[in-house]
């Protein structure tokens, strides 16, 4: 009985719900004493329900819990640490105040969220694997395509970044925890709400406007676009809370001796993708209100019939979303670079350099949205200053991938399943890189945009950069985590299927989008045949590759080696923890009083943790 | 001989660089001497093989307008640079971890090298160089099509209407208004200028052949031309998602409604243009009779 009145997953079920009744029922009352008809409006009913629910789920987990204790002036104990760190399995579907259980929760569920969104990937590539509509209607292939492409970047990609930050970077600049513990974890509980509410959205014919949702084909759409908005305003609201929380953490909570010259590359890629965030993710979030408004309360801010401006979402909605490609790939440059330096045992080859280089990319980012429109009719004259500071954010990128040869030049490279991501990541992103050069000349882009050569360009730069150094760095930190080893031959075979089918995937579609073939299309002209069919099967391929991984993780976490302290023998703060980390990190301040990369260096070190008594940690927590 | 060994060392420690730090790990390096420059300029040929490769396999579609050429050729330039720096970074790649991969139980540690500022540089500079080249070659190719444009006195005036789902064209200079999903029909080297508009929903006007692309949006009109060259029948695809008919809004599919647009000689365009005429007469004489007819019954 006591379980649905603690804060759990249990009184999720009761208060969620009740939430959502209370609000349908505030809004019939209203509608009613108004007049309005018809007063049981569905799509006005479920849209207060779908916000009320979401709130009283983080209510129903304990989100608000402490804040409601101190407003009514309950009594709090402010060393309290009953929902800090994991005690049992069961913690980790808890709200909890530790950044390495929410960075475990983050990952893990991304991680879900990752195969669903492939699964849908696979369905529609089995769609279009022949000619000919075998499979799925139109109407259900443009509801997985937007499907796909939503799930992935707001509840996988930008959001698993947030997860391994979350668990690495408090102990990378030896801090006890994220600066805002209770912020962070609603943040993340936030994710399974924008997750229900996007996928929920199939039982309303889901929506089918591709993940950027322009009107005014998100007018016609069903209720399924409402709930794509809502979604994202969510996930965005995740996103916003947690890059606060990174961005005061790491500007106010480094140990002493940290400057800013000495933190880890990794601290400083998610130094500029938070105030990237900040800055950035309002905007869509701004952009699918006003979207939402239209659908839902009868505005016209993009609407023809109320004179409103379809265009001004277009500049809105890219105006985050191309720096959200930033924020997607600027955490995974980070850990290439740790991951590089730690096995190739030598120091980053130009260390200020690639941490200005992210900085630089994150104020060019701001200057380049609208190379995604040469072909929508925005003014002339806009393309060309456009096309040039699209062409400048190479020089960056190019600087970070000629560093990562340098470090690796002239060091031992140790082969490992982390590093060999970390190698194919560099093969890949340069692929994905010059074919974004390419994109960036106007008369080019206008002739084969919106073919699939786009498709292979994003995907060569998301799967071939993001989700190949997602997997260097969980294959990296995994050690660290679970205090055990993984299997290194399963994660070469992972590797080298995921590499190879990968390839195999992305790369031919360079060539179909050359010669003609439209993206988002559930058939073909016939000359697109065999081409088709062997994307399709190199990506069932590339699909079934996953599960090697998640064999090897699971498998690993529970049965693999000993880990140690330090494995990979790295020099950076959370190495020197054992593994997995104590609950309260360090057991007394650190000091840091060297760069992260002394690596060549006889007996050099980066921090050093003060040995304390063990009775004594009490009053250092 | 160019080796990579630190000029001058970073003294992390201290945060400042130090030149006497090269002194404390100059063994190590010894070993692993490997000329760089002579690399660089193997990984140039084997780009460059890569680029020719790359440019003789090259698919395109036909080039059907005089802007495609151009086009083309920017392509082939990039292919060009980007084989060659594609090979330069994966031969040295390769080599690096054919090179310098660790031997089972190495405890061996890397050179302790923070950086070579020259060296730096020359990878900053070399890519902007190339990303000037690209916005030079770019803009002309841009500003040749907008000339092009200016330039135009005569030549074919368009509106052509996106709807769910076809295309409706009015030749504004000829005062003929086609019907919905009827064939777009062009006199061949004459420039045409196209007003875009759309009914419903966003579509994009694509005919891959001419290398040409506009968005045809609700409440707006987007103007974009181009000068077929070719005479024949080219694809028309729509190229950005409208909707459930968005997929057969593409000529190419088999059994599409969508017709390719026909580009004919002068004579055949004008005879046509005269039938069209004639029939638009025609329709617009037996409706005014039938307005008659039915006001007198």
């Amino acid at each position: 009985m006591t379980a649905v009145l603690k804060p759990t997953l249990a009184r999720c079920l009761w208060v969620a719900p009740a939430f959502a009744a209370l609000a349908i029922l505030i809004t019939v009352a209203a509608r009613s004493i108004f007049g309005m008809t018809p007063v049981l409006q569905e799509s006005t009913l479920l849209t207060v329900a779908y916000i009320a629910g979401g709130i009283g789920f983080i209510v129903g987990i304990g989100g608000f819990d402490y804040w409601f204790t101190w407003m009514r002036g309950g009594e709090l104990d402010p060393n309290d640490h009953s929902q800090h760190g994991a005690h049992s399995w069961g913690d980790y579907f808890k709200f909890n105040t530790d950044h390495k259980v929410i960075g475990i929760q983050y990952i893990v569920f991304t991680f879900i969220m990752f195969l669903v969104g492939g699964m849908f990937a696979e369905v529609f590539r089995s769609e279009l694997a022949n000619p000919g509509q075998q499979v799925l209607t139109d109407q259900q292939y443009s509801g997985l395509i937007s499907q796909h492409g939503v799930i992935m970047i707001f509840v996988f990609m930008v959001p698993v970044f947030a997860g391994i930050g979350n668990y690495v970077i408090p102990l990378m600049i030896g801090a006890a925890d994220m600066a805002f513990p209770r912020l962070n974890a609603v943040s993340f509980w936030l994710l399974p709400v924008a997750a229900f509410t996007l996928l929920s959205s199939f039982m309303f014919g889901s929506f089918d406007g591709g993940w950027t949702g322009y009107p005014t084909l998100s007018e016609q759409s069903g209720y399924g676009m409402t709930l794509y908005q809502l979604g994202v305003q969510l996930a965005g609201a995740s996103s916003i809370a947690t890059a606060v929380n990174f961005l005061v953490t790491i500007i106010a909570m480094r140990a002493p001796g940290m400057t800013l010259f000495r933190m880890p590359l990794l601290v400083w890629a998610n130094l500029a993708t938070s105030a990237l965030v900040v800055a950035a993710t309002p905007f869509i979030a701004g952009a699918q209100f006003m979207a939402m408004f239209d659908r839902e309360m009868g505005t016209h801010f993009f609407t023809i019939a109320g004179n409103g401006d379809t265009f001004v979402y277009q500049h809105i909605f890219w105006f985050y979303s191309h720096p959200a490609v930033y924020i997607m790939i600027l955490p995974g440059f980070g850990i290439i670079s740790e991951v590089i330096a730690t096995h190739a045992r030598k120091p980053v080859f130009g260390y200020r350099a690639v941490a200005f280089s992210s900085a630089g990319i994150a104020i060019l980012g701001f200057a380049v949205w609208a190379h995604h429109m040469f072909a929508s009719g925005m003014e002339p004259w806009l393309r060309v200053p456009i096309m040039l500071s699209t062409l400048l954010i190479a020089i960056p990128t190019g600087i970070k991938i000629f560093s990562w040869l340098g470090t690796m030049w002239g060091g031992v490279l140790r082969m490992t399943t982390a590093n060999l991501f970390a190698i194919g990541f560099i093969f890949t992103f340069v692929i994905g890189g010059l074919s974004g050069v390419m994109l960036a000349v106007v008369p080019f882009d206008v002739s084969i945009t919106n073919s699939y050569f786009i498709v292979a360009h994003f995907h060569y730069v998301l799967f071939g950069g993001s989700i190949m150094t997602i997997y260097a760095g969980f294959y990296h930190w995994f050690p660290k985590v679970t205090g055990r080893m993984y299997n290194e031959v399963l994660g070469r075979w992972h590797f080298w299927i995921t590499f190879v089918a990968m390839n195999v995937t992305f790369f031919p579609m360079h060539y179909q989008g050359l010669v003609g073939m439209p993206r988002r299309v559930a058939d073909y002209a016939p000359e697109f045949a065999w081409s088709n069919m062997v994307i399709s099967l190199a990506a069932f391929i590339l699909g079934a590759s996953t599960l090697i991984f998640v064999y090897n993780m699971i498998h690993s976490a529970r049965h693999g080696k000993r880990a140690g302290a330090n494995p990979w023998g790295g020099l950076t703060l959370e190495w020197l923890l054992s593994s997995p980390p104590p609950i309260f990190n360090f057991p007394a301040t650190p000091r840091v009083i060297g760069g992260p990369y002394r690596y060549g260096e006889e007996g050099a070190k980066h921090a050093i943790v003060p040995e304390v008594e063990p009775a004594t940690v009490e009053t250092t927590v | 001989m160019l080796r990579v060994v630190r000029k001058r060392g970073y003294d992390a420690e201290r945060g400042q660089f130090d030149s006497d730090l090269r002194a404390r790990s100059k063994g190590v390096s010894e070993v692993k001497t490997i000329k760089v420059l002579p690399l660089a300029l193997l990984g140039t040929a084997v780009g460059l093989v890569i680029s020719l490769v790359l440019i003789f396999t090259r698919t395109l579609p036909v080039q059907a307008s005089a802007e495609a050429a151009g086009i083309d050729n920017l392509y082939i330039f990039f292919l060009g640079f980007s084989g060659i720096i594609f090979g330069i970074v994966m031969l040295f790649l390769v080599v690096a971890v054919y090179r310098f991969r660790a031997h089972p139980n190495d405890e061996r540690e890397g050179d302790n090298v923070h950086g070579i500022t020259w060296l730096e540089v020359v990878w900053t500079v070399i890519p902007f160089v190339i990303v000037v080249l690209c916005a030079i070659g770019g803009l002309m190719v841009l500003r040749s099509g907008d000339v092009e444009a200016q330039a135009r006195t005569s030549g074919q005036q368009i509106h052509v209407l996106g709807y769910q789902f076809g295309w409706k064209y009015s030749y504004l200079n000829q005062d003929i208004d086609l019907k919905d999903q009827q064939t777009l029909v062009l006199p061949v080297n004459e420039p045409v200028i196209f007003e875009l508009e759309s009914s419903d929903v966003i579509h994009s006007f694509w005919v891959p052949a001419w290398r040409m692309q506009m968005n045809a949006t609700p409440g707006q009109v987007n103007e974009t031309s181009t000068t077929p060259t070719k005479i024949g029948t080219f694809e028309i695809v729509c190229a950005y998602l409208c909707g459930v008919g968005h997929t057969n809004m593409n000529s190419a599919l088999p059994g599409s409604i969508i017709p390719k647009v026909q580009v004919v000689s002068k004579s055949d365009f004008d005879a046509w243009v005269s039938k069209q005429k004639a029939e638009a007469a025609k329709v617009a004489e037996s409706s005014s009779e039938e307005m008659t007819t039915g006001s007198a019954g």
